[in-house]
């Protein structure tokens, strides 16, 4: 049985000067993931983990790096799914925590709930004894400074070019060596998104999917275009279909081109350990770490 | 054939005392679609109509008679999609208006955004000059008697829980082939603050392809999620399955995967139509070539001619 982890930061028109932070990150988190898997960890653990990692790198739009809303402040979404049972946990417009895959995990574990929102995600957070971070400690410098540029364009404008924006939700699937299969996303949203605003990430379906007999997937891009195509949902149906997950991926993708005209990427794996990383915008940050062997060697990571 | 409006009012149990009530009140809303269907209007105005009416219907959970969560506040959620073009407008637990779903229509016509939540839903609403309404107009005897229940140490939240109280739903056709799909609910009763289920959540409380057909659902949220129900049931009608047994196959995979029950209005784009539930009871009401279908328990369907005499 092959363990497998892909892990991605974000398809958009990633800048020169992100660029290589970004490659180091999602590798990092890929490599982090992956000794859970190694350990004998579950598809579920190593997810969240590869994906706290990426929320705690700055150069991701999650947790500490994200974006600001219209009013400067940051509201977080997430997803996880486990897929032999199908159960998942979501949040959405979180605000003043660290670590949204976490409080989602908690919601699909101690709660009978898949999603909670908003000022009653974070009471919820209060009883787990989750901590409270203040949004400066989660707001870069370079976020405050583009935000603030960003305010003065007109909106309109700006809706034209939606692979150029920057989508850098982060997420990954895995497979274990049970065979069970995950996935989790996270984001802080579109900058400058109108307060409340609710992309893909959080929705199962769209941000994420996790079904044993057929795969993970976990997506990033335009948000409303992902939630138009329930792009998640639609890769997994794909593979239900018999389709490879790279053509699963790429007819996918290029359905919610063509029929909403909407760029993005994803990432899926296969219960058999099958694994894609596919994107139709500029460039998305993703890595990939698999073992053939149990205990063996053979690891390699791209 | 076209065009056809199927609403319903809730999957599960209803209890006697309000199953007349609920039947009425689906067959109202139908016709209000219906007439609208007629006089040309699109399937988005007509399905946005009659969930309004069931919204203004303090006998449906959604608007006012919605459940309270578990501090006694109402917060909503509601979900319309337009098959032509697959946009979306979705609210998540909102709180002080009378009609989510015509908040919901607004993200989706107004914004660039397709789903808005809580004190933002608020705010887009004060925006657009949606009136804030008082939480006591939402609030019904009966959605306040039920949540005291199941206050009680004892209580069965589970079991006081299926669709005692009806998430309402509609989905048309219209004369131009137009197909849409809208949802709006209250939640669970005594759900957590801020819980949001299948309702507002694309692909599962509902559904609408101009290419495929539509879907609207009801019933155990959280089951409903995670095999996103409507959207599970348009790809069975995409690999060539009628609406009928598409939404069976759905229902009964839901039931057996997760264990939960429910029930959907499907429509195709030639106005083939169904109103299938695994629940004990789901009451429907369907209009078409001048006439009007309804049913409460499985197998029923009355009808009855829409022609005024």
């Amino acid at each position: 049985m092959s363990a497998v982890i892909v892990v991605h930061g974000g398809a958009w028109a990633i800048p020169d000067e992100l660029a290589q932070a970004s490659v180091d990150g999602v590798k990092s988190a890929a490599c982090q993931g992956f000794s859970v898997l190694k350990g004998g960890g579950s598809a579920l653990d190593a997810v969240e983990a590869a994906v706290r990692m990426m929320e705690d790198n700055t150069v991701f739009n999650a947790g500490h790096g994200a974006t600001l809303n219209n009013n400067g402040d940051v509201e977080l979404d997430a997803i996880i799914m486990d897929g032999k049972t199908l159960a998942c946990g979501a949040v959405s417009s979180v605000k003043n925590i660290a670590n949204p895959v976490s409080l989602a995990r908690a919601v699909m574990d101690k709660t009978s709930h898949v999603m909670l929102t908003g000022s009653g995600a974070n009471q919820f957070a209060e009883s787990m004894g989750v901590e409270t971070v203040p949004t400066d400690a989660l707001v870069t410098e370079y976020e405050r400074k583009e935000w603030e540029k960003h305010k003065t364009y007109v909106n309109g404008v700006m809706e034209d070019f939606n692979a150029q924006w920057a989508h850098d939700t982060v997420g990954a699937v895995a497979l274990d060596c049970t065979g069970n299969v995950a996935c989790a996303t996270s984001t802080g949203g579109i900058r400058n998104k109108k307060i409340g605003r609710v992309g893909d990430s959080p929705v199962i379906g769209s941000g994420g999917y996790a079904d044993n007999f057929s795969g993970a997937v976990s997506c990033t891009g335009h948000g409303e275009s992902i939630l138009k195509v329930t792009l998640a949902r639609l890769i997994v149906s794909h593979i239900e279909q018999g389709k490879s997950v790279s053509d699963a991926s790429q007819l996918s993708l290029q359905y919610m081109g063509e029929r909403v005209h909407g760029a993005g990427g994803s990432i899926v794996v296969s219960p058999s350990g099958q694994w894609a990383a596919t994107f139709t915008t500029e460039r998305m940050a993703w890595a990939a770490a698999q073992q053939d062997e149990l205990c063996g060697k053979n690891t390699s990571a791209t | 054939m076209l065009p056809v409006i199927v609403v319903h009012g809730g999957a599960g149990h209803i209890p006697r005392e309000r199953s007349e009530k609920s039947m009425s009140g689906v067959c109202y809303a139908a016709r209000a679609g219906y007439s609208l269907l007629q006089g040309g209007a699109s399937s988005m105005d007509a399905v946005v109509e009659a969930v309004i009416q069931m919204e203004n219907d303090p006998h449906f959970n959604a608007g006012r008679g919605s459940v309270l969560n578990v501090k006694g506040d109402v917060e909503m959620d509601a979900l319309v999609m337009d098959g032509k073009t697959l946009a979306s407008g979705a609210v998540s637990a909102v709180r002080n208006i009378a009609n989510p779903v015509q908040l919901a229509r607004l993200v989706m016509d107004k914004t660039s955004h397709a789903c808005l939540t809580a004190e933002g839903a608020s705010k887009f609403a004060r925006a657009v000059g949606i009136p804030e309404v008082s939480q006591e107009s939402l609030i019904t005897e009966y959605a306040r008697m039920r949540w005291t229940k199941n206050l009680a140490p004892d209580a069965n939240p589970v079991e006081s829980q299926m669709g005692k109280m009806g998430t309402v739903g509609a989905v048309a056709v219209d004369r131009e082939g137009n197909i849409a799909c809208a949802t709006s609910t209250g939640g669970m009763l005594n759900k957590m603050e801020g819980r949001v289920g299948d309702t507002p959540c694309i692909g599962s409380g509902g559904y609408a392809d101009n290419q495929t057909g539509a879907v609207s659902t009801t019933g155990h949220g959280e089951a409903i999620m995670k095999v996103t129900l409507a959207r599970l049931i348009l790809f069975h009608m995409e690999q060539g399955q009628t609406v009928e047994a598409a939404s069976d196959v759905g229902l009964a995979y839901m039931k057996s995967r997760v264990g939960g029950l429910g029930g959907v209005v499907t429509v195709d784009p030639q106005g083939g139509w169904g109103a299938r539930f695994n629940s004990l009871q789901m009451a429907w009401a369907a209009a078409q070539d001048d006439r009007l279908h309804y049913g409460l328990y499985a197998g029923e369907r009355f009808s009855e001619s829409l022609q005024t005499p």
